[in-house]
């Protein structure tokens, strides 16, 4: 009954306290009592603030809560108002200012000056306002030491996020996300590979950027070890808004953005579609061409085209701007805050409506946040937190070479308009095939007709009780659960050319649902304790367990026995799928921090894991446990020596260890599966996959020395750090032959090591009293060395690209994944070989091309203020990387690149020599020459550099004052926004170095044939109304 | 508070106790079956149509060696079907050259699991007897297509730990395997508990024993030239030991599209593409009509006139002998000196304007007869086995009657045959008994050479209609019967010859590099589609 009453009390304050704001009038000084000019006074939790005049004073309208006042050169203060309407303020200097608070581990908040590990904290305002439809990718360029790559899979798609390099062989690379101490669900629903496929976004990507207060990056092992297993990647913790005490704050905040295509190819328009320097003369010949431009010169005559009629042969260059559209997105929060003296609550509601550039797809993402944090009784209290989504996916782009890929129009022939093939499909509904393979289905009918449906509803709940003891003690137990559910509705249409068998039926349906989740259980006893009064105490002890499970459910079946009503019982054939998957994992860990005269702090962790992942009953020297430890130091040696101009030093050094376990259960023993049966009869199989019975945890172990160093009153910062990490006894998949009864193998032998060097730069260069300027440079170098594979140090391969004439590979001894390419065939004496019709031959073996991964990277950002403006840009850079591209392969091949210009009508004379080393000139044709290039792959890998302007944003914050005679609103801020405007440098011809159709590290650096690079630009606004 | 402290110690206790015990049941995969709880039975038929997808559509030979020795033909280009057509790569060439290895080694090793399984259990002999059977049936598919593979330590990552076995020479795979032909045949025991889940012979042990008899036979025909010995031995073996009867001891399998299973040739020949271009080839059309065969109204039809009714699967075509024409191999479509109109004795198209269909006048393979997804697949059949034995009478071998009888056995069960894919290929055996014993089409014995170019002619004919794409090829390449003239198209892998061999897969310099490597080099002229291997002299 109490409890009620507290709730009502509770609902009721929500509903009905909204006092009437008064105008509080205040002056802020320095030590020496003079009035500071510029500093900021808001309204804590709101955006409600002001700027102080040029003796100090300020005025801003409020009730209740606190203001906090802050600038450049003095330590930040808050200032409860508490019903007094003038506040005077004494800032103190900010060479002081050393007592900033970081978010650790298990949620845990530490002073940022007794780490002995590299953290950086990225504020909400920095993806927020030009957003991404994920936002893990608003991170790009961001943080030293993290990598972050997209995927040009349309909105929704993966983020590739590397955090200090490739970590791990099998790990796939991304690092846990923790929000508000929960780990959540990160999983990649699927991506495209050689044959196809979409990009079906991954975990993160459903998060609501306006709920997202701050991300915390925990780069090094050191930083993460409390997390175990998933923290061999890394952790990024996220910290989700909050209220704060004070009236209701209602806010709502509009993001309104046009995605646009950019065409990057630079083709060759002379030569039109045809062979052999001809142009088409019949109907076949044209279907056969649309995809070749080695035809004649296009001199506008007419012919005959693929469909009967006849056009001018002349160039045609807007296919891609013409095909796909500029495409809006639009979102929505509405939040609601506040908190009385027992607790505070924060409310927000948010709808995103994005259009794909692509016609007839995009997504929706309907959010609900909630959070609240109350006192029970005095010394107990509890922290809801609930995060409900509703997204759908309607017709994710299929990627790379495979049917039902709308992206296909790439390379028509430079003198067709992709506008011939609308609308794709005949009288009777069935595709008009435009080429000569019709598994490239025609892109209008493919946005017409195909379908590929993804929805996910997902509830991420937390619930944590915290009692404190005394203030020194307290104990905290955390429930964490995290629940998708996943329907995937993928339909090849009905009419679709290569699939209507001799009956005249086609088309396929599959449908399936998958349920996720994942529990965590903590429980935490926490001390804080000065032990003398030099040595302070802070130790922690707790427990996890923790659950996964999923299950997936699917239903397919074809051809329909009703064209066009697609619903799994209109087929003449049915299938069915099933997978079920379980975890578990025990764990204990301790932390304990000692420090000393606040200049000194020593860190030490352990963690014990048991895995249920491991161990085979019948080994019983098998083990499924294993302890690792963490130690870390701080030294802020400024308050030892004085050095002048600095105002803070401090030296970092760590070492730790993480354990893991293999990605998927049930891979220590052989089991064997029932299949369809045939004409009645069941049919059995097992996996090609050889099990292992011998598995024990992986362990990754790193070093880690660094500094922070902090001059002119906080106006010049480095932060540094340099680490070495290895990882030992890493659990994979090893390649096999199939003539040893298997294709791969469970082998946990991998080993990979990663050195880098993290450097962050902040400076204020201009400090006026109107004018600001921050600008903070990042940079990361980072060497990646695969010291182990499987058994026999065999090269792992991994994924490839449909011309299937390389792949990328982790080969022992040189940075992962190597680009594996077939060179020119050349004799001893280094003359290239060429065969019978004078075509360069192709050598036998692919050789390394380089690693697809980026060794150095990082990014700039620049931030200005003026008055109520705000302009801040980022531009971030990526280097040392290779591409394996497709498109290249496809653009010579098939007659596109400016490459292929030389001897378009004269041949190309070819200088080798044949099989017994005797020198040949012989003239070929261009096609024939061209397309042989094509097939040495070796030309297909491209330079991934790049440099660019990754995102802008212009803000006006409108004077509060503007709005005092209007009711309702208390503030406005505009912002202008745009996202990857320009690409400053490149060395990829005719493509985005960062167009990847998958963000796995398993096929990272492999692109083709996928959506274009958009460009976004548009308008945020956010309105604060009066409380 | 003290009470929260007990919780908590309750709590604390939970996490910490052994509760892992549970961890063995939560690690035990659900779905799936144990070895215990396995009935090997269920990988027979997963080994048995594992052949048939081995050796069918594009993961069989249909895009490679139904065209190097002509039996079909398809002028587009480029596409997945110049590697046969034209010997140039198309498609996905790595992809298609991988497939025959790891169709048949990783039906191997699902046999060799089927022994593993059995071997505590006499009862089940007849069950491991067949797996040994198919398992080399499986291995000499693989050593045909490459020459030097894995055999002695092959297939044992499991039971042995031998993750890169070494490449055996194939006259050693060949001995080998008719060795363990020999010593598991008659194992077979009619007596003994059958095999349950067989889609072959449902079990019939009567007809593995013939089944694997024949298979010796064929083995052992395989060595005429490089070790006409072995090969005569083994031959007489067979044929004492029982090789088919009749066609009723004709291995084929009936498949099921419905569940998935379906017949890789008719699925490749019913994509719209394949359907409008794949035509029979030149020589095998002049040579049925020439021999005024019965077989050719039933495999081939001229789709009718215009593009449009050619690409429709509904409408027949026509089947008059005396129109049908065969494509010849290397031409395209693309209006330069190989256009396909440029061929000598080109019949013209059909259709006018934008129904032009330039292939209109060439003969497909007769769609109500081959194109079921569920149709049979041919693994070993009767006609072929007398065919055989024909030739091993007429090099003077023991084999029961004569070759001329053999023969005439072999013709008339061959044009007995198409009424397995469907009954439009019934032809009666009244009707291919009096072709057979015809004069006119009895075995030439005027010498042993022109009885060896009859009798390996017609096994090629034979093959190659029941869609048997790849034994044609092996035996061409044997007994180099017919004599095939190659095509020599700009940019073509094999030097302008007919190739000889699939160049191993891509996959094996990395996962089995050093044993690739010395198989390599024991190949005349290195990894080629050219190199010629141990039987193929």
């Amino acid at each position: 009954m109490k409890k009620l009453s507290l709730v009502f009390t509770f609902l009721a304050a929500m509903l009905f306290a909204s006092a009437q704001d008064k105008t509080i009038t205040g002056t802020v000084t320095n030590s020496a009592g003079k009035g500071i000019e510029g500093m900021n006074v808001i309204l804590k939790g709101t955006r409600r603030g002001t700027v102080t005049r040029a003796d100090g004073s300020f005025s801003i309208k409020a009730n209740t809560g606190v203001l906090v006042i802050s600038g450049v050169g003095y330590q930040q203060q808050e200032v409860s108002i508490d019903g007094q309407t003038s506040i005077d303020v004494t800032l103190k200097d900010a060479s002081k200012e050393l007592e900033s608070v970081v978010v650790t581990a298990l949620g845990i908040t530490k002073e940022s000056r007794k780490l002995g590990y590299a953290v950086t904290t990225v504020n909400g305002d920095q993806f927020n306002k030009a957003r991404e439809t994920n936002v893990a990718l608003s991170l790009e360029g961001q943080v030293a030491g993290l990598n972050v790559h997209g995927t040009a899979g349309g909105p929704g798609a993966t983020a590739r996020i590397l955090l200090r390099g490739m970590p791990s062989i099998n790990s796939g690379g991304s690092p846990l996300f923790v929000v508000n101490g929960v780990p959540i669900n990160n999983d990649n629903r699927g991506s495209a590979g050689e044959w196809g496929g979409s990009d079906n976004g991954d975990g993160i990507q459903n998060l609501n950027p306006d709920d997202i207060a701050s991300m915390t990056v925990l780069k090094g092992q050191a930083a993460s070890a409390l997390y175990g297993a998933r923290a061999s990647n890394g952790v990024i913790l996220i910290t989700t808004k909050t209220g704060q005490k004070g009236a209701p704050l209602v806010q709502y905040n509009g993001n309104f953005v046009w995605d646009k295509p950019i065409n990057l190819t630079d083709f060759q328009y002379v030569y039109g579609q045809g062979q052999n320097g001809v142009k088409p003369g019949t109907i076949n010949e044209a279907q056969n061409t649309a995809r070749l431009s080695w035809g004649a010169k296009m001199d506008g005559s007419q012919f005959t085209q693929f469909d009967g009629k006849q056009y001018a042969y002349s160039p045609y260059k807007n296919n891609l701007e013409n095909f796909y559209r500029t495409a809006p997105t639009v979102t929505n929060t509405v939040s609601v805050s506040g908190g009385g003296d027992n607790g505070t609550y924060r409310l927000s509601l948010s709808n995103l409506d994005n259009k794909s550039i692509v016609r007839n797809s995009g997504l929706t993402r309907r959010t609900i946040d909630f959070n609240m944090t109350q006192k029970v009784i005095d010394k107990l209290s509890f922290t809801i937190n609930a995060n409900y989504l509703d997204q759908s996916d309607k017709n994710k782009s299929f990627l790379s070479d495979g049917p039902g890929n709308p992206n296909n129009g790439f390379f028509l022939a430079s003198n067709i308009n992709e506008d011939i093939l609308k609308p794709g499909y005949d009288a009777n509904g069935n595709e008009i095939v435009f080429s000569d393979d019709n598994y490239v289905t025609n892109p209008w009918f493919v946005v017409n007709k195909w379908v590929n449906n993804l929805d996910r509803k997902r509830l991420i709940t937390s619930i944590s009780p915290k009692y404190n003891f005394t203030p020194w003690l307290y104990v905290m137990a955390r429930l964490g659960y995290d629940r998708i559910n996943d329907r995937h509705l993928g339909v090849t249409p009905s009419g679709t050319n290569y699939e209507i068998n001799n009956l005249g039926q086609s088309g396929d349906i599959n449908l399936s649902t998958t349920q996720l989740t994942e529990l965590n259980v903590d429980g935490i006893i926490g001390i804080s304790h000065k032990l003398t009064s030099d040595i302070n105490l802070d130790a922690t002890l707790g427990g996890n367990i923790r659950k996964n499970q999923d299950e997936t459910v699917g239903i397919s079946g074809g051809p329909f026995v009703i064209p066009n009503l697609y619903t799994p019982g209109n087929v003449v054939n049915y299938g069915r799928s099933y997978g079920f998957h379980k975890k578990e994992v025990h764990s204990g860990y301790y932390s304990v921090d000692l420090s000393y005269k606040n200049f000194l702090t020593l860190n030490t962790t352990g963690r014990y894991d048991a895995y249920s992942t491991l161990y085979y009953s019948s080994i019983p020297t098998n083990k499924r446990d294993i302890f690792t430890p963490s130690v870390a130091a701080g030294l802020v040696f400024s308050q030892l020596v004085h050095i002048p101009s600095l105002d803070f030093g401090k030296l970092r050094l760590s070492y730790a260890q993480t354990s893991g376990e293999p990605g998927n259960p049930y891979q220590t023993a052989t089991y064997y599966s029932v299949g369809s049966s045939i004409n009645g009869t069941p049919t059995g199989s097992y996996s090609g996959t050889l099990p292992n019975l011998f598995l024990k945890p992986f362990t990754v172990t790193e070093w880690e020395v660094g500094t922070e160093l902090k001059f002119l009153q906080g106006r010049l910062g480095f932060d540094i750090a340099y680490y070495d990490r290895k990882t030992k006894n890493e659990i994979m998949n090893g390649s096999l032959g199939w003539e040893t009864g298997y294709s791969s193998y469970v082998v946990a032998n991998g080993s990979v090591q990663n050195k880098g060097l993290e450097i962050l730069v902040t400076g204020k260069p201009v400090v006026t009293r109107n004018f600001e300027w921050n600008i903070s440079v990042n940079a990361t170098s980072v060497s990646n060395k695969i010291l182990q594979t499987d058994l026999n140090g065999n090269t792992l391969g991994l994924g490839t690209y449909r011309p299937l004439n390389a792949n990328i590979a982790f080969v022992k001894g040189l940075a992962g994944p190597q680009i594996m390419a077939n060179d020119y065939q050349y004799d001893s004496k280094g003359n290239i070989v060429v065969d019978a019709s004078g075509l360069p031959l192709a050598a036998g073996a692919r050789t390394p091309q380089g690693s697809v991964l980026p060794t150095f990277y990082g990014g700039v950002k620049n931030d200005f203020t003026y008055k109520d403006f705000n302009l801040s840009f980022l531009i971030d850079y990526n280097y040392g990387n290779k591409i394996l591209s497709a498109t290249k392969f496809y653009a010579v091949y098939r007659g596109l690149d400016k490459s292929t210009l030389p001897g378009r009508e004269t041949g190309v004379s070819v200088t080798g020599v044949d099989g017994t080393g005797a020198p040949v000139t012989t003239n070929v044709s261009a096609q024939a020459y061209y397309q042989r290039l094509a097939a040495i792959s070796k030309t297909d890998v491209l330079n991934g550099d790049f440099i660019k302007l990754r995102q802008v944003t212009l803000g006006y914050t409108i004077p509060e004052k503007a709005f005092s005679k209007v009711p309702v609103i208390g503030s406005i801020q505009l912002s202008l926004v745009a996202r990857n405007l320009l690409i400053i440098m490149k060395k990829s011809d005719n493509i985005d170095p960062e167009a990847e159709f998958s963000a796995g590290v398993n096929y990272a650096g492999i692109e083709g044939t996928s959506l274009p690079t958009t460009r976004t630009f548009g308008i945020n606004a956010n309105i604060k109304f009066k409380n | 508070m003290k009470k929260i402290l007990i919780l908590f110690a309750v709590a604390a206790s939970l996490v910490f106790s052994d509760c892992t015990k549970k961890f063995d049941s939560i690690n035990t995969d659900p779905t799936q079956a144990s070895a215990a709880q396995f009935n090997a039975n269920l990988l027979l038929p997963t080994v048995e149509t594992g052949y048939t997808g081995a050796i069918a559509g594009y993961g069989g030979a249909i895009l490679y060696q139904s065209m190097w020795v002509q039996i079909f033909a398809n002028p587009e280009y480029p596409g997945y079907y110049s590697n046969g057509d034209k010997y140039v790569n198309g498609g996905s060439y790595n992809s298609y050259l991988a497939s025959p290895w790891n169709n048949t080694f990783s039906n191997a090793g699902r046999a060799y699991e089927i022994i593993n399984l059995t071997k505590d259990n006499p009862d089940l002999s007849n069950l491991s007897g067949i797996a040994l059977i198919c398992e080399l049936l499986h291995i000499e598919l693989a050593t045909d297509v490459y020459g030097d593979v894995p055999f002695s330590e092959a297939l044992q990552a499991k039971t042995a730990g031998i993750t890169t076995p070494v490449y055996d020479k194939q006259q050693d795979i060949y001995s080998s395997m008719l060795a363990k032909l020999d010593s598991v045949i008659p194992t077979l025991d009619a007596g003994k508990v059958k095999p349950t889940n067989d889609v072959i012979y449902a079990g019939d042990i009567t007809k593995w024993k013939k089944f694997g008899y024949s298979l010796m036979l064929r083995m052992a025909m395989r060595l005429t030239k490089a070790d006409a010995a072995t090969a005569k031995t083994y031959v007489e073996k067979a044929y004492a030991g029982g090789t088919f009867a009749s066609n009723d001891d004709n291995a084929f399998i009936v498949l099921d599209d419905a569940h998935g299973f379906s017949n890789g040739n008719a699925t490749a020949l019913g994509v719209a593409e394949d359907y409008t271009q794949v035509r029979w080839g030149k020589t095998l059309i002049d040579d049925l009509k020439a021999a005024n065969d019965p077989r050719l109204p039933v495999i081939a039809e001229v789709p009718l006139d215009g593009k449009a009714n050619a690409a429709n699967k509904g409408l027949a075509g026509i089947s008059t002998p005396a129109i049908q024409e065969g494509m010849p191999n290397g031409y395209d479509q693309n209006g330069g000196a190989t256009n396909i109109s440029n061929a000598p004795g080109y019949p013209g198209g059909t259709g006018t304007g934008n129904d032009f269909n330039i292939i209109g006048k060439y003969s497909r393979p007769t769609t109500a007869l081959y194109l079921s997804r569920s149709c049979p697949e041919f693994i070993l059949t009767y006609a072929e086995t007398q065919l055989l034995l024909a030739e091993a009478a007429a090099r003077g071998w023991s084999v029961g009657a004569d070759a001329a009888t053999h023969y005439k056995n072999g013709l008339s069960a061959a044009l007995q045959s198409y009424g397995t894919f469907n009954p439009v290929g019934v032809i009666s055996a009244a009707t291919a008994d009096a072709y057979a014993a015809a004069p006119a089409n009895a075995l030439d014995v005027s010498s042993m050479d022109a009885s060896l170019k009859q009798i390996n002619t017609q096994f090629w004919i034979t093959t190659g209609t029941l869609f048997n794409f790849i034994e044609a090829w092996n035996n061409w390449r044997r007994s180099g019967y017919p004599v095939l003239t190659p095509v020599n198209y700009t940019g073509n892998f094999s030097n302008g010859t007919i190739p000889r061999r699939f160049i191993y897969p891509s996959s094996e310099p990395s996962n089995n590099g050093t044993n690739y490597s010395a198989a390599v080099s024991n190949l005349s002229g290195g990894d080629q589609y050219t190199s010629k291997m141990y039987w193929d002299k």
